[in-house]
């Protein structure tokens, strides 16, 4: 039987790893690109077949109507809530949406669990091919400040993708399981996590005891939408704003153009993590090209209101754990976003102590869920993780008050019970609102669930109904009624606020035979097909400008030698020769690329320079 | 539900008597709780106020590798639920006896002296002139504010102020400390009019407590603002 793996299931990549039996050790899964991120893209081609990872990230250039990104944003919440996310990012939200959200893929309407099913399809089927068996049961990682709809979108995209979720475990829980393994390491730790979308800070407590290691969960906080995607949106911004002011030119109204942008500003985001300047560039539809150089202190500038932002988070984890930043032993960064030096910087200084980042940061939270999951499948006993739940539940009472039944940083699981009693002779229900947040007034929290408690009719304060609320070792709420009078269990239908029902996941894991998996490796073949013509055409195209005169006679001769290859390789089975071969021609042709930008360039300041005179 | 026959409680597993343990001892299934486990209990603590913390963690961390969930992920789904709900009871105890004030006030409602979540506040009367003087600062530093000035002075009166109501809270803890001790040694001998009064003496400190907290906390939230 094949082990459980774990999942991180991204706002911007997924990861999909397992233990190696053979060392004991966690190991990524690299894809059919040789490694083991997995962009969360998801694209519906106009044939109807779903393509998720790179090949989706490249139809966000190609087909950004059909293409859709950080879906994790919109997990677990309803129209009205995401009109900001909507605001600053292309989602197409199908207007007939109801309590939960739909993205238009084309003509077609997904809900964000069913999107994410198709990505923990799509890493699902990464280990599988490189297991040669069957994977059915997972650990998934979910940000710690995940509420409870979230949670269950995320849980309900895990069956969707037909895997039994073993558990949902926090990232930066999972994080400190990674690090733990990869070194003695005692005490508190502060896990930074800040990553795509989302931003965690867990404050642990690692304890050896005699049956082994116990990693405690002291306190949580975070900011279910700020991450990396924030810091693009800025550079977006600026860029948009520049091209507009010199142009005239609106480029949200060309969806390519947008998204060649939104590349050219991650690529100067990454190459700034590594070098003190850079060069955002982007040719125009119109035939401009924007070339804007951006150093590093201005970049700090522009995002350190960002970065400042998960500050107060730090500071509310520490003061729920009762420890003051110098009271934390170490210090753990996680998630693509801590790659930025003003980030570390900005960590360091506020905890006095340089932070680890030995492991990558992308792939540490795979790694500890692959870990957590063989703890469960496999039953080692050696390792045990108590984490707590990120905000308090309670229930609506009286003038729209909220009674608190469970604090926030409480272990899970953990319940409470409530008695209710009714008001009216022979009432037969009595409404239950239960919800998740730290503010006093009910319309300020986060609506769980609404119930109608059912209770036998009885004068006016007869009834005893006792009420336990759970929540379980996933976060997730779990509602049990009890009548005092006759010991019976009275089953509650609980229905979230922002969920799935039973009947429509049901419905749904019906309608996904129809995206039935295609085999791997005829996926594979297909994608690198396309790439490769996609590349073929690029090559045709610039063959035919002037500059395509001016190659050396060998140039010329390998371009024409490496096409030649290609079209070979396409005729065959091999999609990692395909591959190889469209790499090598995209190679053979860069100095020829590189002639023809530099014509653009030169022809677009000669205009500037016309246009200044 | 375990079944209670003439043997006792039985394992709803394999039928033989359990008595109150939470493993059955002859196929070593768990067990469900009682209907009103006492979280002294659930702890294996003595019923006692005055506790070592250590020791409360040590009971927790020991009995969080027994009963968490994560244990019976394999398991049927009756062993599952049970796990749940043994897990559930045994950090709820532990969230609740875990420091001396909501130690007390859980025994409070057990002996019937507080209801569930109450927080009665009660203004201690030898406090009602400082109170007064107090809110009347409050006051004069909002209409102060109001009017966009820092008024050092009546800032430095609410800094002492605080500190003062500061001090009393850690004499009412003090006090508590030694109404705890007081009721241990009262129920272990035997003195249960003794200890009844201890109980009733406690409660009257939480209330006093917890309206000096919520004046301080006014006052805290005022001087941060400024």
């Amino acid at each position: 039987m094949a082990r459980a793996v774990g999942i991180d299931l991204g706002t911007t990549f997924s990861l999909i790893a397992r233990v190696n039996p053979a060392t004991g050790k966690p190991e990524c899964v690299p894809g059919p690109y040789g490694h083991p991120l997995c962009p969360s893209v998801v694209s519906l081609d106009p044939d109807g077949r779903i393509v998720v990872g790179e090949p989706a990230r490249r139809r966000l250039l190609t087909q950004p109507e059909r293409t859709v990104y950080s879906v994790k944003r919109l997990m677990g919440r309803g129209l009205e809530d995401v009109q900001e996310e909507l605001a600053r990012f292309p989602f197409r939200v199908d207007p007939d949406s109801h309590q939960v959200v739909r993205v238009l893929l084309g003509e077609r309407a997904f809900t964000p669990p069913e999107i994410s099913a198709f990505i923990l399809r799509e890493v699902k089927s990464w280990a599988e091919q490189a297991f040669g068996e069957p994977v059915d049961r997972a650990v998934i990682t979910v940000p710690a400040y995940f509420n409870d709809a979230q949670r269950q979108a995320t849980r309900d995209a895990g069956r969707l993708a037909g895997l039994e979720v073993l558990r949902l475990v926090n990232e930066p829980t999972a994080a400190a399981l990674a690090y733990g393994l990869h070194r003695e390491r005692r005490g508190r730790v502060a896990v930074y996590d800040f990553g795509g979308g989302t931003f965690d800070i867990s404050i642990l407590q690692l304890i050896a005891a005699d049956q082994g290691d116990i990693y405690r969960v002291l306190s949580t906080c975070g900011d279910t939408h700020l991450g990396g995607d924030d810091i693009d949106a800025r550079l977006l911004d600026l860029a948009r704003e520049e091209i507009y002011r010199q142009w005239r030119m609106e480029v949200d109204r060309w969806p390519e153009a947008l998204q060649e942008l939104r590349r050219a500003v991650i690529a100067a985001k990454h190459a700034l993590s590594e070098q003190p300047a850079t060069t955002i560039r982007l040719l125009l539809p119109d035939g401009a090209a924007y070339a804007r150089s951006l150093t590093r202190a201005e970049f700090e500038d522009l995002i350190r209101p960002i970065v400042e932002r998960t500050i107060g988070p730090v500071r509310q984890a520490l003061a729920d754990a009762g420890l003051k930043p110098s009271e934390i032993d170490e210090v753990v960064l996680v998630g693509g976003s801590t790659r930025i030096p003003l980030v570390r910087r900005r960590v360091e200084e506020l905890f006095g102590r340089p932070p680890h980042c030995e492991l990558n940061p992308d792939e540490v939270v795979a790694l500890g869920a692959a870990v957590q999951a063989d703890i469960l499948d496999a039953g080692v006993r050696d390792t045990l993780l108590l984490d707590v739940t990120p905000l308090s539940l309670g229930i609506e009472t009286m003038g729209g008050v909220v009674a608190r039944l469970i604090p926030r940083n409480s272990t899970i699981p953990a319940s409470a019970q409530e008695l209710f009693t009714t008001g009216v002779d022979y009432q037969t229900g009595i409404e239950i609102h239960v919800l998740q947040g730290e503010r006093e007034l009910a319309r300020d929290c986060r609506s769980l669930a609404r119930f109608r408690l059912p209770v036998p009719p009885l004068p006016a304060g007869m009834a005893r109904v006792e009420v336990r609320f759970t929540i379980d070792a996933n976060g997730i709420l779990q509602v049990e009624a009890r009548d005092l009078h006759t010991g019976e269990a009275r089953s509650v239908e609980v229905q979230p606020s922002y969920g799935l029902t039973q009947e429509e996941i049901e419905r749904m894991l019906e309608e996904s035979i129809e995206f039935a998996e295609q085999d791997f490796t005829e996926r594979q073949l297909i994608e690198a097909r396309l790439e490769a013509e996609t590349v073929l055409r690029a090559t045709e195209k610039s063959l035919a400008e002037p500059e395509a005169g001016d190659l050396e006679a060998d140039e010329r001769a390998r371009i024409d030698e490496a096409v030649r290859a290609l079209r070979e390789a396409m005729r065959g089975p091999d999609y990692r020769l395909i591959r190889a071969r469209t790499d090598a021609l995209n190679q053979a042709t860069q100095g020829l690329a590189e002639r023809l930008l530099n014509r653009a360039l030169s022809q677009a300041l000669a205009g500037k320079r016309v246009e200044e005179t | 539900m375990a079944e209670a026959t003439e043997q006792g409680v039985v394992c709803w597993h394999c039928g033989q008597p359990v008595g109150t343990e939470t493993f059955c001892p002859a196929c070593g299934k768990i067990q469900p709780a009682g209907p009103q486990a006492d979280y002294f209990a659930v702890l294996g603590l003595p019923r006692q106020l005055a506790l070592d913390p250590a020791a409360i963690e040590q009971r927790f961390l020991a009995l969080s590798w027994k009963l968490h969930p994560d244990n019976f992920v394999r398991g049927s789904e009756r062993e599952r639920s049970l796990a749940l709900e043994r897990a559930a009871l045994l950090n709820d105890a532990y969230r609740t006896l875990r420091d001396l004030v909501p130690r007390i006030e859980y025994v409070l409602e057990r002996e019937g002296l507080r209801r569930e979540g109450e927080a009665r506040q009660q203004a201690p009367p030898e406090l009602l002139e400082e109170v007064f003087e107090l809110n009347e600062t409050l006051e004069e530093l909002q209409s102060v504010r109001q009017q966009g000035v820092q008024d050092a002075v009546v800032l430095e009166r609410l800094r002492e102020a605080a500190a003062g109501f500061e001090q009393r809270l850690q004499e009412l803890d003090r006090r508590l400390q030694e109404l705890a001790r007081n009721w241990d040694e009262a129920v272990s001998s035997g003195a249960d009019q003794a200890a009844r009064g201890y109980l009733e003496q406690m409660n009257e400190v939480l209330n006093r407590r917890s309206y000096i907290r919520n004046l301080v906390a006014r006052v805290t939230a005022e001087l941060v603002e400024v």
